[in-house]
């Protein structure tokens, strides 16, 4: 084919991509603007509703730096991995990403700034990040801990968008939405109503509610969380259980987001040892799952992995 | 024209009754001396003269009544100079620096030292022949060095009133007559009123013509040295056995008396 | 010419001083995580000054990092240290006392529990309120602290001894409200520690004012408190009023103090330490220890800051570490090395 061939391919592969990809495409959190439905439309510069107020991005940004490891993730889902040219401390996945002493929770915005970024991205606002990288004209977007899934999503397209990846976001939450779906579809019928105990931390005991982010998820499930019944409004959803009240309330199901050593090193084999648990239905038949803590605490593309894991576990539990 | 009349003073400090009935005076540019056994109340009353603390009775000052509690602090400052039996001296303080502390009365509340007050302040300690230890720091003056210092502190305040308590108790025989005669010789060129407590009596005598003396809180007697200074009133106030003479000046003397001899 | 010579040995303390904060400042313009040029970065200074004309080596973004982010930093760094150092030196000589800090008498514990406060329940209302409710809170312990001290009878130990009760008091709600809401407490706490990071023109701005006005009020009360010295019955002999002496110079430190934490949290040692040291090199007259502990104390913390934010570049260290740890071991050698000072 000559040279004219192959563009017409090229922009009808394009389009049809994009006629694809835009049946799925939910708007991100109120944007306007962009259509990632034409690709041939302008998706710069862009004004993105974000806290503490509207960030506008000129131009697609060709340096990112990423003070949060799940925004980290995101940027590396959605494509944007070739234009990240730091990321903090903190953020360990993917393997390939540029890991450098940057801080995500004390960033030093002299720093950041030596490596010129066009775009930052970070998870709270500390040391006055917007208002300091903004006198040098460097965009900042907070994506702060997502509370419900829907925001989860909502903060992967806005990401897409921000980087110019607008259509690879969409897929890829359209990806993460249908693997969730298929996991939790398997699982909740024949398991529903089991109860179960999410914690944070051993002594003093840490629990996460159902309204809680992580408690939405396996509330996917169907199943009874239950710290829901201690939590009070000043908790913020993560109140503080005593042993007797988990004992007393049985739960069926376990999941221990404190298995690394440096959270605290729980186990199963040293869950079953504390004394008066083992009349704990889940100390019982064996159904106390080790989370990776690093999927547990983020809200990222690999939320689907959390789920699987979830999965897997509901579904090991002799039927209800 | 008396400097000083008390008239009726009573004082109550933590309730406890101190002074009762307490009426004395002196002349502008006399001496008094304030006399008795510990506790009678001496140090109390100079300090209700100087407007330290609170009195019922009146204490009128100068001349046209100015009564003493009435007087703004920094008014009072200027007519009175008080120096306590133990004053405070901040050990890291310089000798300079302290006897200046004296021109505070007359210095406005925003205001500096000037040239004016380092001078009548290096005069004050001049007079007391302290002059020389200027950068010194107080804690490093010997007993009867301090002693001076504190008084050109008072001094250097240029006072109508001087209110001296105990002012040479750690002086040595020769110290103690040079201030005292300091004093008197002040006090007869510049007019300036003196009141002491005094534990030696013959030395009160010496150079006080109007001697008070105070029995547990009230006076006991008053007037020249002459009439308050006998054998049986010193017996009875301060059981003590004395004799009383004169001496070729015309000064009472009185000499302690050992009961059994040696 | 004698008087010359005079005035120029009595201003040659001020000249040292002022120098050190100069330097400070200097060498803090010149040092950060972006790795200006140094050379560029002066002529870039020189050429802010106005009446120089000069081209600066600095590209846009690097004079930005510079003039928006660094210079703000050090300024405020150096408005902070002298409030700190000039309440702490206020505080010791009001009470005679040299184991006051800037933090007392419910300063620190007052500011805290605002804070706390705000980060706890004002959590919406956005960054903005929690310099103000710090700033409420360190004046309103004062507050407290001196209504209830000065009622129970005159006299500088009972109302120390009201200020540390007010303070573990404060201490104590905060700690309560602390618990009960352990999300914030990484929030809470990281403004404890104290950090001057993300400072900007607009805070140097906000706190000038009562800078100013507090500082003057000290700063002329310097004779006073000398007077104080020799205790409130002979002060009262030499015509000043120990009481409303001390009232005034209290609140004119209890404000200083509160403009400095409402904007940089908690920063200790420096009140206490700075004060000590200008009196071991300068004598122990307030009239000179107050306006030099501001100047020294301003460069210290200046110093002090540049360390944080480049000794563990990129991370930053909690400046409250800082001073303890480099001002611990100069304290000391400054004692080994003067004179002895009862104060």
């Amino acid at each position: 084919m000559n040279r004219t061939g192959w563009m017409l391919a090229a922009v009808t592969a394009a389009a049809l991509l994009a006629g694809c990809s835009s049946a799925n495409s939910s708007s991100a959190a109120g944007s306007p603007a962009t259509s990632s439905s034409d690709s041939t439309a302008p998706s710069f510069p862009v004004t993105l509703a974000a806290s503490p107020g509207p960030v506008t991005i000129k131009a697609k940004p060709g340096r990112i730096v990423s003070l949060s490891s799940t925004a980290t993730e995101d940027l590396y889902a959605v494509g944007a991995g070739p234009q990240v040219v730091a990321v903090d401390d903190e953020s360990d996945y993917p393997a390939n990403a540029p890991v450098t002493k940057l801080s995500g929770l004390t960033p030093s915005l002299e720093a950041i700034a030596k490596y010129k970024p066009a775009l930052v991205i970070a998870s709270q606002n500390s040391n006055g990040l917007v208002s300091g990288l903004g006198k040098l004209g460097v965009a900042v977007l907070i994506e702060p801990a997502a509370a419900t899934l829907t925001g989860a999503y909502d903060q992967i397209m806005q990401i897409g968008q921000a980087t110019g990846h607008a259509q690879q976001a969409g897929r890829t939450v359209a990806a993460m939405k249908s693997e969730i779906a298929a996991d939790v579809k398997q699982a909740r019928e024949s398991h529903k109503g089991l109860t179960y105990y999410w914690e944070l931390s051993s002594n003093p005991y840490y629990s996460a509610t159902s309204s809680t982010f992580i408690g939405q998820i396996v509330s996917l499930f169907g199943l009874k969380n239950i710290a829901d019944a201690a939590d009070k409004a000043s908790d913020g959803g993560y109140p503080e259980l005593s042993e007797e009240y988990i004992v007393t309330a049985r739960p069926q199901i376990i999941f221990l987001a404190d298995n690394q050593p440096a959270d605290g090193g729980q186990s199963l084999a040293i869950v079953a040892k504390r004394p008066g648990w083992s009349v704990i239905p889940a100390v019982k038949d064996h159904e106390i799952i080790a989370l990776n803590d690093d999927i547990a605490s983020r809200w990222g593309p690999r939320l689907p992995q959390l789920v699987a894991q979830i999965a897997q576990a509901v579904e090991k539990v002799p039927g209800s | 024209m008396n400097a000083i009349v008390v008239h009726d003073l009573e004082v109550d400090l933590d309730r406890a009754p101190i002074l009762r009935e307490v009426s004395c005076a002196v002349g502008s540019g006399g001496w008094l001396a304030l006399l008795g056994p510990n506790g009678s109340g001496k140090t109390t009353l100079l300090r209700a003269i100087a407007g330290l603390i609170p009195y019922r009775g009146t204490v009128t000052l100068d001349g046209p009544a100015a009564e003493a509690g009435s007087l703004r602090p920094r008014e009072r400052a200027r007519l009175i100079a008080y120096v306590p039996q133990a004053p405070t001296l901040p050990p890291d303080m310089t000798v300079t620096d302290y006897v200046l502390l004296g021109r505070t009365p007359h210095l406005s509340y925003l205001a500096g030292p000037g040239r004016a007050d380092r001078d009548g302040a290096a005069r004050a300690a001049g007079l007391l022949d302290v002059a020389r230890l200027g950068e010194r720091r107080l804690d490093t003056l010997s007993g009867g060095e301090r002693q001076r210092v504190v008084l050109a502190r008072a001094l250097a305040q240029e006072p109508r009133i001087l209110l001296l308590d105990e002012p040479t108790s750690a002086l040595d025989i020769g110290h103690q007559q040079s201030v005292l005669d300091l004093v008197d010789t002040l006090r007869r060129s510049t007019g300036v009123t003196v009141v002491t407590t005094l534990h030696d009596l013959t030395t009160a005598g010496q150079y006080a013509h109007e001697l008070v003396l105070l029995n547990a809180g009230r006076v006991e007697a008053a007037g020249p040295a002459t009439a308050v200074l006998t054998e049986d009133r010193i017996a009875q106030v301060y059981a003590a056995r004395v004799t009383v003479s004169t001496d070729a000046a015309g000064n009472t003397v009185v000499t302690p008396v050992r009961a059994t001899p040696r | 010419m004698r008087m010359n010579s005079r005035w120029l040995r009595a201003a040659r303390p001020y000249g040292i001083a002022a120098a050190f904060l100069a330097a400070a400042m200097l060498i803090s313009a010149l040092v950060g995580a972006a790795d200006l040029n140094p050379l560029a970065t002066v002529s870039a200074l020189l050429d802010r000054l106005g009446f120089i004309r000069l081209p600066s080596g600095l590209s846009p973004l690097d004079r930005a990092v510079l003039f928006e982010i660094r210079l703000p930093r050090i300024v405020l760094c150096a408005l902070v240290g002298g409030l700190l150092s000039i309440a702490g030196a206020g505080y010791q000589g009001v009470f005679r006392n040299p184991l006051v800090d800037s933090g007392m008498l419910g300063a620190s514990a007052g500011a805290g529990l605002g804070a706390t406060l705000a980060i706890v329940y004002l959590g919406g209302a956005g960054p903005s309120a929690v310099p103000v409710a710090a700033f409420a809170g360190s004046v309103g312990g004062v507050a407290v602290a001196y209504l209830t001290g000065a009622a129970g009878g005159r006299g500088t130990a009972t109302l120390l001894l009201a200020g540390v009760a007010v303070g573990m008091f404060l201490t104590a709600v905060q700690t309560f409200v602390l618990q009960r809401s352990a999300q914030d407490l990484q929030a809470v706490y990281s403004w404890l520690l104290g950090s001057l990071s993300g400072a900007t023109w607009q805070q140097c701005g906000e706190i000038l004012p009562y800078s100013a006005v507090s500082t003057a009020v000290v700063l002329l009360h310097g004779r006073h408190l000398d007077v104080l010295s020799v205790g409130d019955e002979e002060a009262r002999a030499l015509g000043i009023r120990p009481g409303r002496t001390r009232l005034i110079v209290v609140a004119a430190c209890a404000l200083a103090a509160a403009s400095a934490v409402a904007v940089s949290g908690l920063i200790g040692f420096v009140g206490i330490i700075v004060p000590h040291v200008v009196r071991r090199l300068a004598g122990t007259s307030y009239r000179l220890v107050l306006p030099l502990s501001m100047l020294a104390g301003a460069g210290f913390l200046v110093l002090a800051d540049t360390l944080a934010r480049t000794v563990l570049s990129p991370a930053e260290l909690p400046i409250g570490v800082v001073t303890a740890l480099i001002g611990s071991p100069v304290f000391i050698w400054i004692l080994h090395t003067t004179r002895a000072v009862r104060t």
